[in-house]
């Protein structure tokens, strides 16, 4: 157990660096782009060069940047990521507030995408060329062919506008639902620990839609990279030695092929996750998501530095811990693999 | 596990039984006194005074918080609009105004409490007042334009008296004090929340109110929603008629039209144009379009900068320029036409925006851009902004073709907002559309807002000096009759010289429910949910 947290603390110390990089790499990119947020905040008649300065300074533009960004990194060190002018929040109030939701979403998703590409993955591996192969093969086809905001609005015509099963696609709980306290940030938990079901089935029943709008898209690396690295399994040695030595065919499969085949698919989805993180803004647009990833476009449309600049530190260190979680469960499905 | 048919019927029966649980007579009574409104945008700040504040943030500052004084309201076609020349009172039972039009006594309500329940009085108005006008923030630079300036042209008479002064009669004096920006603060509680750095409250006032306005907030998330809560001790007016107001963002459109239709949402003012119209034809749901009579939409060229800066070439681009064409493929002419007019020489009121006497005529704009000195034409680029591109985009590709034909090669360059303001205050964009509103819609006010000066919103640079010395003398005319004159001029010298041609007023779609009514479009183009009831 010591080793691991070891590990974990040098793979953690040895990220540093990659993170700096991409902290003053996103500062700069910021401030080349074109649009120039001072303007664009001063708005209304008369609102001239005097406006535009002050709010210049107010947002601290008007020094040198090689000073802008030692004056940011100073205000990163004491835990402060600056002031949304979109918002008009603290950042980190508002990334604080806004994590769990896409936190939540993607977890959702993620499950969701799991348990449907593996057993899938693995039938179509269990009979490559057959019908129910072409049938995965196709599924995952068009999850990946339809861009989310297609599917999203699709599943919302369907089955709220038209058939009027699902709750209305806007946010995380009924607005006449009432919230409970908040703990986790996780509705599902919270209400969960509060014992208050029905708030519990009004955020489970706005999830699922975005939830499998999303796992529709990611189903397909999944699937196919169980499906491959199980048909490298299924032809190995120890799976035909296996076979005869007479073991039940569901124990070879599910046994020893699943678990020597999963090293992939757990790189995969550590990516994956990373991925819809970050890039589910459309799914978070659609849905009326309180999540980060629309809280970032809305902030880069208007040039306000402050919250890009906290969204991307953010998925910076959340895809470090990502992988660090990804290299300690190969340790799990493989313990001959050992990450340094 | 084996799966069977019954178990899943079982589930389902479950299912559908919990979600019949709620909604129980107490529930429905409560929906049908709540309003909610869904919205593209989000608001952003409690206090509207906050540079970078959403028009939605006005909207809800506006319920939350009082003025002295508000604009009437009047009926046009089928619905309601604001009237600026209707002066009511809202803390102010009522106003003197001096003979020489300087002075103003506002007599207060002596029943008027802030949400906290202590009484608004003279002191409370005066420090509202001295922040508006020293505090950096949007109200200082919108009331300057009404001569308001410094905190000593503000004085307190006594508990329930204010007197406020102007040094010439500004015909804006008044309709300045009626806007969203001069609400009336709680000074005991913005002061208990000042700092030595922030003495007028600035930071805490954007997260929390302190008002005396028909409703309350009871929370506020920006990015997702506001619940405003009807203040039932309200005095400046008639109770409104809900209790609970719900303004959710939903950034999707068609979302929002579907919550519509369904009946689950009640009201949203920003959905797309091209989906109007089939929406006014289901049984459910209501239209109410209204022209925004202080806003246009316009083609704007760079009057100081080479080619535009040739009054001969931006009368070309007049002449050639399709307008009922554009009309019907930007905005499915959801909107009053500013274009087409028959006067020439002197407009026919003095009213402004008004149509204008353009139209096309392409055998004019040919010899036009002979005499410009452009015979083989020319390239430029055309630029609009990403946020209007539902309409800007036809537009564009309508303006591109027309100018082709007199030999104006156009390049169309479409740009993200804030790049977009960017490079329209430094003055670098030679030709562009853009929509822009007045809070004020009187015409000297548009004239100096728009046509003079160096600030954005003179978007075509335009520095006459005609002009200029006309909007300068219209300011503080007293005279009906000589102000009517110099405005029509003014008019005269902008369809003679173009330096922007005016294409159209769009409508606001309101799109509601059956139920919803009284309706009003306000200058700040947001709901007052003051004038809504459910019938």
């Amino acid at each position: 157990m010591r080793g691991i947290a070891g590990r974990a603390g040098r793979r953690f110390v040895s990220s540093l660096p990659a993170l700096f990089g991409v902290l003053v790499f996103t500062f700069l990119l910021m401030r080349v782009l074109p649009g120039d947020p001072a303007v664009f905040f001063a708005s209304g008649p008369n609102a001239g060069q005097a406006e535009i300065e002050d709010i210049r300074r107010r947002m601290g533009l008007d020094k040198p940047v090689p000073e802008q960004l030692l004056l940011y990194l100073r205000d990163i060190g004491t835990g402060n990521l600056g002031r949304s002018m979109t918002t008009g929040q603290p950042v980190l109030n508002d990334l604080r507030n806004r994590l769990p939701a896409s936190l939540e979403l993607t977890f959702c998703a993620l499950l969701i995408a799991l348990v449907l590409a593996v057993p899938l993955g693995i039938l179509a591996a269990l009979r490559p060329g057959s019908v129910v192969d072409h049938g995965v093969r196709l599924l995952c086809t068009l999850g990946v062919c339809v861009p989310t905001f297609v599917s999203g609005l699709l599943l919302i015509y369907v089955l709220y506008y038209l058939l009027g099963i699902a709750p209305d696609p806007t946010g995380r709980i009924d607005i006449f639902a009432s919230q409970p306290p908040e703990v986790t940030g996780f509705l599902l938990l919270d209400a969960a620990i509060a014992g208050e079901w029905e708030a519990w089935w009004a955020a489970a029943s706005q999830l699922i839609l975005p939830a499998c709008t999303m796992a529709l898209f990611v189903l397909a690396p999944l699937a196919r990279m169980t499906r491959a690295s199980m048909l490298a399994v299924l032809t190995s040695d120890f799976i035909r030695t296996g076979e005869a030595l007479g073991l039940s065919r569901r124990r070879v499969i599910l046994v020893y092929a699943l678990r020597n085949a999963l090293l992939p698919v757990i790189t995969i989805m550590g990516i994956v996750f990373s991925t819809m993180l970050g890039a589910n803004v459309l799914v978070e647009k659609v849905f009326s998501w309180p999540g980060v990833a629309s809280y970032a476009l809305d902030a880069l449309l208007s040039s306000d530095y402050a919250p890009v600049q906290g969204f991307v530190l953010l998925m910076a260190s959340i895809f470090v811990l990502v992988n660090l979680v990804v290299d300690l469960l190969y340790g799990l499905a493989d313990p001959r693999v050992s990450i340094g | 596990m084996r799966i069977r048919r019954r178990d899943i019927l079982a589930g389902m029966g479950a299912g559908a039984a919990a979600m019949a649980v709620p909604g129980g007579p107490a529930l429905a009574q409560s929906r049908a006194e709540t309003l909610r409104q869904v919205t593209g945008n989000t608001v952003n700040t409690l206090d509207p005074t906050m540079p970078g504040s959403t028009r939605e943030a006005f909207g809800v500052s506006v319920n939350v918080y009082d003025r002295l004084v508000g604009f009437g309201r009047r009926q046009a076609g089928a619905g309601w609009v604001f009237d600026p020349d209707v002066i009511r009172g809202e803390l102010a039972e009522r106003v003197e105004t001096s003979a020489d039009g300087t002075t103003f006594t506002f007599h207060l309500r002596r029943d008027a409490k802030f949400h906290d329940g202590t009484p608004v009085t003279a002191e409370d108005v005066k420090w509202s007042f001295d922040r508006h006008v020293t505090a950096r923030s949007l109200a200082a630079v919108q009331i300057q334009t009404g001569s308001w300036t410094k905190a000593e042209q503000f004085r307190v008479v006594d508990a329930h008296t204010f007197e406020a002064k102007v040094e010439r009669p500004d015909r804006l004096a008044l309709p300045n004090l009626c806007t969203l920006y001069c609400m009336i603060i709680n000074s005991k509680v913005a002061k208990a929340n000042a700092t030595a750095d922030d003495p007028w409250a600035q930071a805490w006032l954007k997260d929390n109110a302190a008002g005396s306005g028909a409703y309350r907030v009871e929370s506020f998330k920006p990015g997702e929603q506001v619940i405003l809560r009807r203040n039932d001790d309200w005095k400046a007016g008639p109770l409104p008629f809900f209790r609970r107001i719900i303004n959710q963002t939903i950034p999707e459109a068609a979302t929002r039209a579907n919550l519509i239709e369904r009946g689950d949402a009640d009201l949203s003012i920003d959905l797309q144009a091209s989906d109007v119209p089939s929406l006014a034809q289901r049984p459910r749901v209501k239209v109410v379009s209204t022209p925004q009579f202080n806003a246009f939409t316009m083609v704007a060229f760079n009057t100081r900068m080479a080619p535009f800066d040739n009054i001969k070439l931006r009368q070309a681009v007049a002449a050639a320029l399709p307008y009922g064409d554009i009309f019907k493929a930007a905005l499915f002419e959801r909107g009053a036409a500013m274009f087409g007019a028959d006067w020439s020489e002197t407009p026919p009121t003095a009213r402004f925006p008004q149509p204008m006497p353009m139209k096309t005529d392409l055998a004019r704009a040919r010899a036009l851009m002979a005499e410009a000195g452009h015979p083989n034409g020319l390239d430029t680029t055309f630029s609009f902004n990403v946020g209007s591109a539902a309409t800007s985009e036809p537009m564009a590709a309508l303006v591109k073709e027309s100018l082709a034909r007199i030999g104006i090669r156009v390049e169309i360059q479409k740009l993200p907002d804030a790049q977009i303001s960017t490079l329209v205050t430094e003055k670098k964009l030679p030709f562009l559309t853009e929509t822009s509103i007045a809070w004020l819609p009187s015409t000297d006010y548009f004239f100096r807002n728009f046509f003079t000066g160096e600030q954005r919103w003179n978007y075509s640079s335009w520095n006459n000096a005609e002009i200029n010395a006309l909007t300068a003398k219209a300011r503080f005319e007293q005279d009906a009759a000589e102000y009517e004159r110099l405005c029509k001029r003014m008019i005269a010298v902008l369809a003679e010289e173009v330096p922007l041609i005016l294409l159209w007023q769009p409508n606001q779609d309101a799109v509601m429910t059956q139920a919803i009514d009284g309706y009003t479009y306000q200058y700040h183009r947001q709901v007052d949910y003051r004038d809504l009831r459910r019938a």
